[in-house]
């Protein structure tokens, strides 16, 4: 006796092997679908040329057919057996496990198609990515290689301007020179700041990790701008935590270009009040890293949530008049919030429309032991390099004019050349207490000039050599010094700066 | 009548189902529905004056090198490789594939055809059979009936070899 719920799920066929049924031996399922005499293909479409592949005596299992009966599909497992004279048909019905098995079937088969896709969206994404990168890098290129073209005639333009005002002028000129002084100052922080974040952009901004001294990055910053603050409305107020570690690491230009970039922008927007620049340590400090909050707070025009949003893009000025009343391209804090994320730092700001702005930056600086410290020097002793012989090589007949005043000025015995190969020639022929050379010269550049040791031998073997140009790259500097420079003079040059760079070659 | 047994084997998702279904129905739905076990669908067509009954076994599509059970082969007169012309894992080891089926069939000849031609540029299926190490018979789309009946007439030829 077969329990009902097998017989159910079950049913045994005999037919002949042209699939005519001969007789239903057992079982229930599907019943109504099968009857003597009449062909086992209607319901199994399947067996039709299958039987005909069976051979005598040897079982065979079809998994997953599928056959419908009162219009219900089934799936079904099939026992074949051929016999001499017939064939066993054993139909089981399995169609809870099969369903099972479709859905996890449906589900693997959907998964690989999902995975495919994203598959497929990433290799896109990808490759969008590689052609914007190349942009980007063709775009940082283009602005490096612009910034230099323009380096060149700015340094003639703040160089005349220096000499000009330097000059006995009437009041109407001294008004101009000053206006054109101004504006070439302007001209050179655009172009610094342009050159600054596209070697941000391409991943050439190297810091410094060395020994520097907050309170006199601020004292630097307090001198600078107390300088230039002609207006008696604003007040400047500078103050700088005794908590604060007298040295510790870090790169000082850079901190001094992020402060330099909050001052100026807050004087630039205050007409009335107070513009206030403190340092101070913050709690998270540890053993090894102390944590600077610097605050810039003014009193200026401030601004809307929006423009909150938005200031830290490049280009970003808040009126379209900015760029025209206070000159730059919006880059500055683009910048700045570069240059703090480069430094595992956070900036943040608080601003209220007509009420002013507060910037906030916090930066971990790496902290350092007390038998390791040295003393770092606050003042800058003069030179004078009076009487000093000087060689001056450069083809750009305004740029020899501007050094050879300056050299003049400072009572200096100058001779300037205008290309490398007569540099090559006074070289060996004379000694000098520093050699100044441009690199870009017709005949013989400086690179190639610096090179030629044995010239050098005779009269200047000893004799520092700077280098005088626009290239003013990290890795120009790199290159300049390997190849034999001692230092560079970076275009543009203010007289101040020149002298002070051809003073530490002399007396270092 | 004479019933011949063919068989469409190939990756799961080329379009076996929706070749079978636009040659039988003249059907396409772009809904993917996994085919379990397999189902099997008739249709009579006629080839040199005679009328043959095809019973076209529609085989669970597999996942690269999983083995088709042997005992579907029993029986049968020809089988049809399908594999995806906008998918390359569904033809990159054909050659291996094509030989795992006439193992279990004991068929010497498999007609090999490509669809979705409807997804490829003339171009792009150009550099797809250059790309393919075996002799394609037929490029067929499924949805765009193109070339359908012409891949089951060169199958049914193959069964009368």
């Amino acid at each position: 006796m077969i329990p009902a719920k097998i017989n159910i799920n079950f049913i045994q066929i005999t037919t002949d092997f042209s699939g005519i049924i001969t007789s239903v031996d057992a079982g229930e399922f599907a019943k109504k679908e099968f009857f003597v005499t009449t062909t086992i293909f209607d319901t199994c479409p399947f067996l039709e040329g299958t039987l005909e592949g069976l051979i005598i005596a040897e079982s065979v299992l079809l998994e997953g057919m599928v056959i419908v009966s009162d219009n219900v599909e089934y799936n079904v497992d099939i026992e074949l057996l051929k016999n001499e004279n017939s064939v066993e048909v054993l139909i089981l019905n399995r169609t809870n496990v099969y369903k099972i098995v479709d859905q996890l079937n449906q589900n693997r088969n959907d998964l690989f198609f999902v995975k495919r896709e994203i598959a497929e969206k990433n290799k896109e994404l990808d490759r969008l990515r590689k052609i914007a990168d190349k942009a980007n890098e063709e775009k940082s290129r283009f602005l490096a290689m612009m910034s230099h073209e323009i380096r060149n005639p700015l340094n003639a333009i703040l160089g005349y301007a220096e000499m000009i005002a330097a000059e006995t002028l009437n009041k109407n000129v001294e008004k101009y020179i000053k206006h054109l002084s101004y504006s070439g100052k302007n001209l050179k922080v655009i172009v610094d700041d342009i050159l600054d974040l596209s070697r941000i952009e391409a991943g050439k901004l190297v810091l410094v990790n060395e020994e520097m001294s907050i309170e006199n990055i601020y004292q630097n910053c307090e001198d600078t701008y107390k300088n230039q603050q002609k207006n008696t409305d604003v007040k400047l107020v500078f103050s700088v935590d005794k908590e604060i570690p007298k040295t510790i690491l870090g790169d000082s230009v850079r901190l001094h270009q992020i402060l330099s970039n909050l001052i100026g922008n807050a004087i630039k927007f205050t007409q009335q009040g107070s513009v206030t620049i403190s340092a101070t340590p913050v709690l998270t400090s540890n053993k090894e890293y102390v944590n600077i909050l610097f605050t810039v707070t003014d009193t200026g025009r401030g601004m809307s949530k929006e423009q909150a949003v938005k200031i830290f893009e490049e280009y970003q000025q808040n009126k379209i008049s900015d760029n025209r009343v206070h000159g730059g391209a919006g880059l500055g804090l683009a910048i700045v919030n570069r240059l703090v994320t480069a430094m595992n730092g956070k900036i943040n700001l608080e601003s209220e429309l007509n009420k002013g702005t507060s910037f906030f930056i916090e930066i971990p600086f790496k902290k350092i032991e007390d038998k390791k410290l040295k003393n770092i020097a606050v003042s800058k002793t003069e030179c004078s390099i009076k009487n000093k012989r000087i060689l001056v090589a450069d083809d750009d007949l305004l740029n020899q004019t501007i050094v050879a005043h300056y050299l003049k000025k400072q009572q200096a015995n100058s001779t300037i050349v205008s290309d490398g190969l007569e540099a090559l020639e006074k070289i060996e022929s004379e000694v000098f207490d520093v050699i100044l050379l441009d690199i870009n010269m017709p005949n013989m550049t400086g690179e190639e000039l610096v090179t030629k040791n044995k010239s050098f031998l005779k009269f200047n073997s000893t004799t520092p050599i700077l280098a005088l140009t626009a290239n003013a790259t990290k890795e120009d500097i790199k290159r300049y010094k390997k190849a034999g420079f001692l230092d560079v003079i970076s275009k543009p040059f203010t007289s101040k700066k020149f002298v002070e760079k051809i003073c530490s070659v002399l007396f270092s | 009548m004479i019933a011949k047994k063919v068989l469409l084997v190939g990756n799961f998702g080329v379009g076996k189902t929706s070749l079978i279904r636009r040659f039988v129905l003249n059907e396409f739905s772009e809904d993917y529905i996994s085919t379990i076990g397999v189902r099997v669908s008739k249709k009579v067509v006629e080839y040199n004056n005679d009328s043959i009954k095809l019973m076209i076994w529609d085989v669970a599509g597999t996942n690269g090198n999983e083995k088709i059970p042997k005992t579907y082969f029993l029986g049968a007169h020809a089988a049809m490789f399908v594999f995806d012309l906008s998918r390359e894992e569904t033809y990159l080891t054909i050659e291996e594939n094509l030989n795992m089926v006439k193992d279990l069939s004991g068929l010497k000849e498999i007609t090999i055809v490509g669809n979705k031609k409807d997804l490829l540029t003339a171009e792009e299926l150009n550099n797809v059979l250059n790309v393919v190490s075996v002799d394609v018979d037929l490029v067929t789309s499924a949805k765009e009936n193109d070339n359908v009946e012409s891949a089951f007439m060169k199958l049914t030829a193959q069964t009368l070899k």
